[in-house]
């Protein structure tokens, strides 16, 4: 559809310009007999006074049984495009739906825009108003997308994961200034509130546990408890949602923005893959800077439920040795082999989620919130794997 | 105060620009009611920095912008508020808000500052959308719409509370030559019916010598204005080489690369 022009210049003529709100309008309805309702409406018709107006018709005309609407506009001095719409929704029946409908006294001018208005149809757009699916409907389709979803995730980190096999053999392949700099900006800057969280985890758990074990005698056993959970749960689970909301949300990010600013288009017509050129340094940094966070935090925990086994009296040499009978280095290599999948999932999963990125300023943020919603699904489904074979193998 | 009834915007001494950078120096004009002036001049010169400085957006170092009578700048909270009711503004990039349909952004207004029933705002923001050709967009997204589709809706959305003054920055630009005469007519007839006063950034020529009843053009070296008057007379200007190849669309000659 085109533009709707108002007729020709030569019928204007310039008026003044309308001062402030002051002004309203006003409507007298008279009823006849036979259905027939005759109105006139008067004052001045702009965006401020049309709305009462509008109420005005609406509660004298649409209780009514109308039949036949006679309009006269005289003394209307319309202003405004809101005016205009009100004079429309008249002449097309929107107060009087079964009426005929005859507006009088508008100035020529006028009533060619209106008349304007109609050949263009009123209902073009809201015919296209979509239908709500109904609730089974949307039941299905969401079901449908996650489903959808988790296959592309997974898809794509296996394929970041052949990809970055196939560097090891091709290290050229990786721009490693790039890969430093996300390591930097991903891992190093993360290790301030990666080294508090653990430790304070720790020392919640020492607190916790200490209560309850103190009434079988059992305090020592903290050491235990804290030393396996850390190296194995908490210090892969935690280190990774935090870099999937930290790192893997300002991946998304990145990459959403560069897509909405035409970037990743810029790099394909140079020939230029966007998935090798961003996605594959990002996921290296992940996987590099993931185990070694794990260390970290693994060692925060450890120190976190120390110092809450030396306030209740146990010594140094007694905590070490209660770790080291229960803590072997298979229960380090399974966490350190667990945040490596960790570090490839939130990686591949935040550059896989910019790349998705829509239109429009709000889609930067969708991807971003997508991708840490994602990570942390895909994190925990890893462990689940990873707890449930670790079972069967007895390990 | 303005000197003259029907000036409904008088700068005046207007010196402006971000930060330690100045862009502007000295500006003054006045701007009658009804009337189409555009701003013109070379890239950078800072006419959309001009028109910030006049809708209040970016206060100007020195002087003043008085707009119906009223110094903007003095002016705050409801007086502001109800004096920026009186104008509309399009942006550049048509700025419509991404997580509102085309017509729910059209109707934003309308819902914050009349009493129209919802029934009645929804249809006053498809009228406009009608108008600006847009009808059968109304409950897409913006993100959905070309540039060009985004950009008269931003011109629905700034006309849905019959402003006094619009403001457009450079609004033909990225329209297709078909799309951008149907603006320039709109903006006369709501001009010529309405008696709305249009200050339109544009560089296209042709929007220009179909439009404005005035023009005021800047100049980057002197960042002041160098000519005003109707396209006509700024065309028949010679003396200042500057005007006559912007208005014969010819390059500089310290930016042409010669190959001969």
């Amino acid at each position: 559809m085109g533009w709707i022009l108002f007729p020709a210049r030569e019928l204007y003529t310039r008026k003044p310009m309308v001062e402030t709100i002051q002004a309203s309008a006003e409507a007298d309805a008279h009823i006849l007999e036979d259905g027939r309702v005759r109105v006139r409406l008067r004052g001045n018709l702009d965006i401020h006074t049309v709305g009462s107006l509008w109420r005005e018709l609406e509660e004298q005309l649409r209780p009514r049984q109308t039949f036949a609407l006679d309009v006269d506009a005289t003394g209307l001095d319309v202003r405004g495009g809101g005016g205009l719409a009100l004079l429309r929704y008249l002449r097309a029946g929107g107060f009087t739906p079964h009426a005929a409908v005859t507006v009088r006294g508008l100035p020529p001018k006028l009533d060619e825009i209106l008349q304007v208005y109609e050949d263009h149809g009123l209902n073009a757009g809201s015919a296209n108003v979509p239908r709500p699916p109904s609730i089974p409907q949307e039941i299905g389709s969401s079901v449908r997308a996650l489903a959808g979803e988790v296959r592309e995730e997974v898809g794509f980190v296996g394929i970041m994961a052949g990809e970055l096999a196939a560097a090891l053999f091709h290290p050229e392949r990786l721009r490693w200034a790039e890969v430093k700099r996300l390591c930097i900006a991903a891992g190093v800057n993360a290790l301030p509130i990666v080294s508090l969280l653990s430790l304070l985890v720790g020392l919640i758990i020492g607190f916790e546990g200490s209560k309850p074990l103190a009434q079988f005698g059992a305090q020592i056993f903290i050491a235990d408890m804290i030393g396996f959970a850390a190296v194995r749960e908490l210090g892969p689970m935690m280190t990774a949602i935090l870099l999937a909301g930290r790192s893997g949300a300002a991946f998304a990010a990145e990459i959403g923005t560069m897509k909405i600013d035409e970037e990743l288009s810029a790099l394909s017509t140079m020939g230029l893959d966007p998935m090798r050129f961003l996605a594959l340094q990002r996921v290296a940094a992940g996987l590099l800077l993931t185990p070694l966070l794990t260390v970290y935090t693994m060692v925060a925990g450890v120190l976190g439920g120390t110092l809450v086994l030396l306030s209740l009296g146990f010594s140094l040499p007694v905590i070490y040795h209660e770790m080291a009978i229960r803590v072997h280095l298979s229960d380090i290599g399974i966490g350190l082999g667990k945040s490596v999948v960790f570090g490839l999932i939130f990686s591949a999963v935040g550059c896989l989620r910019g790349f998705q990125t829509g239109q429009g300023p709000i889609a930067v943020g969708v991807s971003a919130t997508r991708a840490v919603v994602s990570s942390i699904f895909l994190i925990i489904l890893a462990d689940t794997v990873f707890a449930g074979a670790a079972f069967i193998l007895g390990k | 105060m303005n000197t003259r009834p029907d000036v409904v915007i008088s700068v005046k001494h207007l010196t402006g620009g971000y930060g330690e950078r100045e862009i502007l120096h000295d500006i003054n004009f006045e701007v009658r009611r009804g009337e189409v002036l555009v701003i013109v001049g070379s890239s950078g010169c800072g006419t959309s920095t001009l028109l910030k400085h006049l809708i209040g957006l970016l206060p100007p170092r020195v002087g003043e912008v008085w707009i119906e009578g009223e110094n903007l700048l003095a002016t705050e909270g409801e007086v502001r508020t109800r004096l920026q009711r009186h104008f509309g503004v399009v942006f550049q990039s048509g700025a419509l808000f991404g997580s509102l349909t085309v017509s729910e952004n059209v109707a934003l207004p309308l819902g914050e500052f009349t009493n129209l029933p919802d029934a009645a705002r929804h249809y006053v923001a498809l009228s406009l959308l009608e108008v600006v050709g847009l009808g059968g967009s109304a409950h897409r997204m913006p993100a959905e719409l070309s540039g060009g589709m985004q950009k008269r809706a931003a011109i629905a959305r700034a006309m849905v509370m019959d402003p006094h003054i619009l403001f457009l920055d450079e609004p033909s630009a990225g329209l297709d030559p078909v799309t951008s005469a149907g603006l320039d007519a709109l903006i006369l007839d709501l001009s010529r019916y309405f008696g709305i006063t249009f200050v339109i950034v544009t560089h296209e020529l042709l929007s220009i010598n179909a439009i404005a009843d005035r023009v005021v053009m800047l100049d980057q070296q002197t960042r002041s204005i160098i000519a005003e008057g109707t396209p006509a007379e700024l065309r028949r200007q010679t003396g200042n080489p500057a005007i006559t190849r912007f208005f014969n669309r010819k390059p500089d000659p310290g930016q042409t690369i010669q190959t001969r």
